[in-house]
């Protein structure tokens, strides 16, 4: 299965297409497509340049990323694994 | 410092306009991503992982406390709380919106700064010593040949769009505390025959995936035609040099190809055509702008100070931050103080709000309110006196910026890696933080003494892993990440690439081998040899026979 992610054209941020085209922050709550789905799904989601910046597919196994770049879009989905984003996220 | 003039000051602020308009045609969709993103490249706008990243230039390293106070503000108002200082002494901000950048820019430009030529295919910023106008080796300060590049460089017409980036450095001493070899460029002040600056010129290094180690092109080019050869310089490369595939665009590669010889006799033929006259700074242009180098009003005070020899003795944490962080001034009775960014667990240069508001304060108590970013991604307040510096480090370890690992083996240099970078390949802080956990006894970093471990997380090389005296690569085997060690690099004045020892490991062995490496080095050197030294003396065998002594262990 795949899923469609983008960065936000606002402020950068990592998000997805989720059900019924929605823009969503959690991998979680993405929509899940398949074959021809997923390429008419991109396209869609191009052809909404206010708010997906360069989307492009992800393979995934539920909803974790599987393909060759699993660990980016790992990352990509949590955020950074270490650091002080973190720092700032605790104390907000 | 430097202080902006008229035009310097229109300059940037036309610029913030200029951007302010392009962010807000990009936001109502009347340009796309592909047409704006060489037009935010050109304001050090990049789109990373998570966010927009923004990239501040702090020329030369040097900056005064509003401008910290205002690197703080930025932080705490527009990101999450925090920057990032890098290898080219800039710092970078890891999470602002695209539509709080003309704000941010608006709020630099108050305090003199700005992001331009941070990015993009232009010559960017030009960095030099840390300790320029306080060390005692140097001939004469650099910063003002560092502005004078600045200013000529600056929204240069013909070199606006090279075939690549271009990077210069300068210093002025026989040490090379800034890396020159590694640049395309490097510039070390020599004395003409006549006694006047002239400039040492080497050319055609860089890292990344093809690394050279600049090679020599001029012995003494007079202060007067420094303007005139750089161009000569960058003419040829822009005439010549590759611009159909990425990684050949640099000039390392036309340097490496043509051959040195060749390409001096290139630069000297465009040298031969330029005007002289209309390149030269004129002497009052370069006595104004020397003027704003000028040293601090020290004041006049003994060599020795009682206040410090009393507390090296009274407290063995001074005493050992004495030890490794504090370095000889040319003036005396002061010294400069490395504030290191590098604390245990920590990420490799960065740095909190609160924290740059506290060096913000410290530099304009102790130190004539300047301070330096180093290429090795710390902090240094330049001209502290010597009576001052217990009271210093006491405020410094109140704000958890007084680790004393400078040029130690906890002082790492790391690339954000795949945790921020869409270069990456793999994550670059978490193997840091492992290696400054493990290696972190500070009793031992000193019996190990100065050795320098450079990691990237892509072979971009921006931790500069090829010139660390070990330097480590992330490389990605199918997904999963994995870590070349190389030794035996130097970025000084006997610059080095690194050998790689041979096939990477996994995350977690990393620091257990580099611990292994650095344990052997103290079974073998000879007394007072340093790690590069016994590298230099023995090869990469021994160590390499270290690194991958796991494997019998386990046979």
């Amino acid at each position: 299965m795949k899923l469609i992610t983008a960065n936000r054209l606002s402020d950068g941020r990592v998000i997805y297409v989720g059900e019924d085209a929605s823009v969503v922050e959690d991998i979680a709550s993405a929509a899940l497509f398949d074959g021809d789905d997923a390429d008419a799904a991109l396209i869609a989601a191009a052809s909404r340049p206010g708010t997906f910046v360069n989307p492009y597919l992800v393979e995934v196994t539920g909803h974790t990323p599987s393909g060759r770049d699993r660990l980016k879009e790992t990352i990509r989905s949590a955020g950074p694994t270490v650091g002080n984003s973190l720092r700032f996220q605790e104390s907000a | 410092m430097y202080r902006y003039d008229e035009f310097d000051a229109a300059l940037v602020r036309e610029r913030v306009e200029e951007f302010r308009d392009q962010v807000e045609r990009r936001a109502s969709g009347a340009l796309t991503e592909d047409q704006f993103k060489p037009l935010r490249l050109m304001n050090g706008v990049y789109l990373q992982l998570h966010a927009y990243m923004l990239r501040v230039a702090v020329p030369y390293g040097t900056m005064n406390g509003a401008q910290m106070r205002k690197l703080a503000h930025i932080a705490r108002t527009y990101d999450k709380g925090y920057g990032h200082f890098t290898t080219r002494t800039n710092i970078q901000f890891n999470w602002p919106a695209l539509t709080d950048l003309p704000a941010i820019l608006e709020d630099l430009a108050e305090v003199e700064m700005h992001a331009i030529q941070t990015s993009g295919n232009c010559i960017r910023n030009t960095t030099t010593d840390v300790f320029a106008g306080a060390a005692d080796d140097e001939l004469e300060d650099p910063r003002p040949w560092c502005e004078v590049i600045r200013q000529w460089s600056t929204i240069h017409p013909e070199f606006s769009f090279l075939p690549r980036k271009f990077k210069i450095a300068v210093v002025a001493s026989k040490t090379d505390r800034a890396a020159i070899r590694t640049h395309d460029v490097g510039l070390q002040i020599v004395k003409s025959e006549d006694g006047g600056t002239a400039f040492r010129v080497f050319v055609g290094g860089g890292q990344g995936r093809l690394p050279h180690i600049a090679q020599e092109i001029a012995p003494a080019v007079p202060g007067h035609e420094l303007l005139a050869y750089l161009t000569a310089i960058i003419r040829a490369w822009n005439l010549l040099g590759r611009r159909d595939n990425i990684h050949k665009a640099r000039i390392k590669i036309l340097v490496a190809s043509l051959g040195i010889d060749a390409f001096r006799e290139e630069v000297d033929r465009h040298f031969a055509t330029l005007s002289q006259e209309a390149l030269q700074v004129p002497a009052e242009e370069l006595a104004r702008i020397q003027a704003y180098f000028a040293p601090p009003a020290f004041a006049d005070l003994p060599r020795q100070s009682a206040a410090f020899d009393r507390a090296v003795l009274a407290d063995p944490d001074f005493a050992r931050f004495s030890r490794n962080n504090v370095r000889r001034h040319k003036q005396a009775g002061y010294a400069s103080v490395i504030v290191s960014l590098k604390p245990l667990d920590g990420v490799p240069g960065d740095i909190t709000d609160a924290q740059m508001e506290v060096v913000a304060d410290l530099a304009q108590r102790y130190s004539f309110d300047e301070v330096r970013a180093a290429y090795e991604q710390n902090l240094v307040l330049p001209h502290v006196r010597l009576d001052d510096t217990p009271a210093l480090w006491r405020e410094l370890m109140a704000a958890g910026l007084a680790t004393p690992n400078a040029d130690l083996v906890t002082d790492i240099i790391a690339c954000p890696g795949l945790d921020y970078c869409s270069l990456a390949n793999a994550r670059s802080i978490p193997v840091a933080q492992a290696l400054s956990k493990r290696l972190a006894d500070l009793d031992w970093q000193e019996k190990v003494g100065q050795v320098r471990i450079n990691m990237s997380g892509c072979i971009n090389a921006c931790g500069h892993h090829h010139v660390g005296h070990i330097g480590v690569l992330g490389v990605d085997r199918k997904g999963e990440e994995y870590y070349q060690i190389t030794v035996g690099g130097s970025p000084d004045e006997r610059a080095a690439l690194g050998e790689i020892v041979g096939r990477s490991l996994p995350a977690d062995e990393v620091a257990p081998a580099i611990q292994r490496a650095l344990d052997r080095y103290l079974e073998i050197r000879t007394e007072g040899e340093r790690f590069i030294d016994t590298v230099r003396r023995l090869g990469a065998d021994p160590f390499r026979d270290a690194i991958y002594a796991f494997e019998f262990a386990d046979a």
